[in-house]
């Protein structure tokens, strides 16, 4: 049976031969996706809207030297979480982290239930900046598990670490991530 | 190595995510009943999977996705437009100091002075984008972040 990985590679191997209409699927098919990543990953909507473009330009450029027996998504998280990276370290270099924290916006309450909506709102604020203050590894780990909900094999296989190494990752990512969010409370 | 209680809470984590296998689920379930301290730390961890579970990405307007491939496709094409700008300007330049040397600082017909003045001027030209090379290098070479990348 044809797998989503199948597909993505059919695609990548149409890129090759120049089809641009295959460019356009690819980038329907994981833009959301993509400005997602990078959002959890820098906290900040037009940063990560960038990135995500920039990321299929990257695949758009470098796609004859793709490998087809590799699956194009680990790639293409690889080329996103770099840009994100990029992103972060010159951001550091402006010495602006603390404005960046402030006009993030990148988490919001399910507004479900309105007479929490307070406390919620008030959690949200608190959680949105213990996110950003963890290391890039940190934050990048309980993105994929909390708000992508991905399985532990997935996201070993996405950061090419053994699935024991995200176990202990995410342990120390959590561990971290509680006690700043209990001090910022 | 890891000592048994290091086991046990990084166990946690597999365990508020259901990724244990059951004999492993039963023995830290065995730990659990006896340590304190890892009770409160998944009380901790739960705690945080609740708050981070009423939570979701905040929306971009539909019209922004919808604008997304001709945004990807005017870039590229931005791209591709200022690589052959670059190129062409590269070429031209090149022609054109070939001619500037040939053509006058080589001429004797024309004022020695002026042909040193011209010569000069350029290679003060040639030693400042030199040296903003070098600074532009020297500047990535200690970029702290480059070791980071995968």
């Amino acid at each position: 049976m044809k797998t989503v990985e199948d597909d993505d590679n059919e695609l990548i191997a149409a890129i090759q031969r120049g089809r641009k209409t295959a460019m356009k699927t690819l980038v329907e098919r994981y833009k959301r996706k993509a400005y997602y990543l990078a959002l959890g990953m820098v906290g900040n909507s037009d940063e990560a809207y960038e990135i995500s473009q920039e990321a299929f330009i990257r695949v758009y450029r470098s796609a004859k030297g793709f490998d087809l027996t590799h699956r194009f998504f680990p790639w293409f998280y690889s080329i996103i979480s770099n840009l994100c990276k990029d992103t972060l370290a010159r951001r550091e270099s402006r010495e602006s982290r603390e404005v960046d924290i402030e006009e993030s916006e990148f988490l919001l309450v399910d507004k479900e239930n309105p007479e929490t909506k307070m406390i919620k709102e008030e959690e949200t604020k608190n959680l949105r900046k213990a996110l950003l203050k963890l290391d890039f590894d940190e934050r990048e780990i309980i993105m994929l598990k909390h708000f992508r909900d991905m399985p532990y094999d997935d996201i070993a296989s996405l950061l090419k670490i053994p699935k024991g190494t995200v176990m202990s990752r995410l342990y120390y990512a959590r561990k971290k991530l509680a006690k700043v969010f209990n001090e910022i409370r | 190595m890891k000592s048994g209680e290091d086991k046990y809470r990084i166990m946690l984590s597999g365990y508020i995510d259901n990724e244990l296998t059951p004999e492993d689920k039963m023995e830290l379930e065995r730990h659990l009943s006896a340590c304190q301290d890892c009770r409160r730390e998944l009380e901790a961890f739960n705690k945080l999977k609740e708050v981070t579970g009423a939570m979701r990405y905040a929306d971009i307007p539909e019209y922004v996705w919808e604008n997304y491939w001709k945004g990807i496709y005017r870039r590229v094409e931005l791209g591709l437009g200022w690589l052959l700008l670059s190129i062409g300007v590269i070429i031209i330049l090149g022609f054109g100091l070939c001619a500037l040397v040939q053509k006058f600082l080589l001429n004797p017909q024309e004022p020695f002075l002026l042909r040193i003045g011209v010569a000069a001027g350029g290679l003060g030209l040639i030693i400042l984008l030199v040296s903003l090379i070098r600074e532009r290098l020297f500047a990535y070479n200690r970029d702290r972040y480059k070791e980071i990348r995968r």
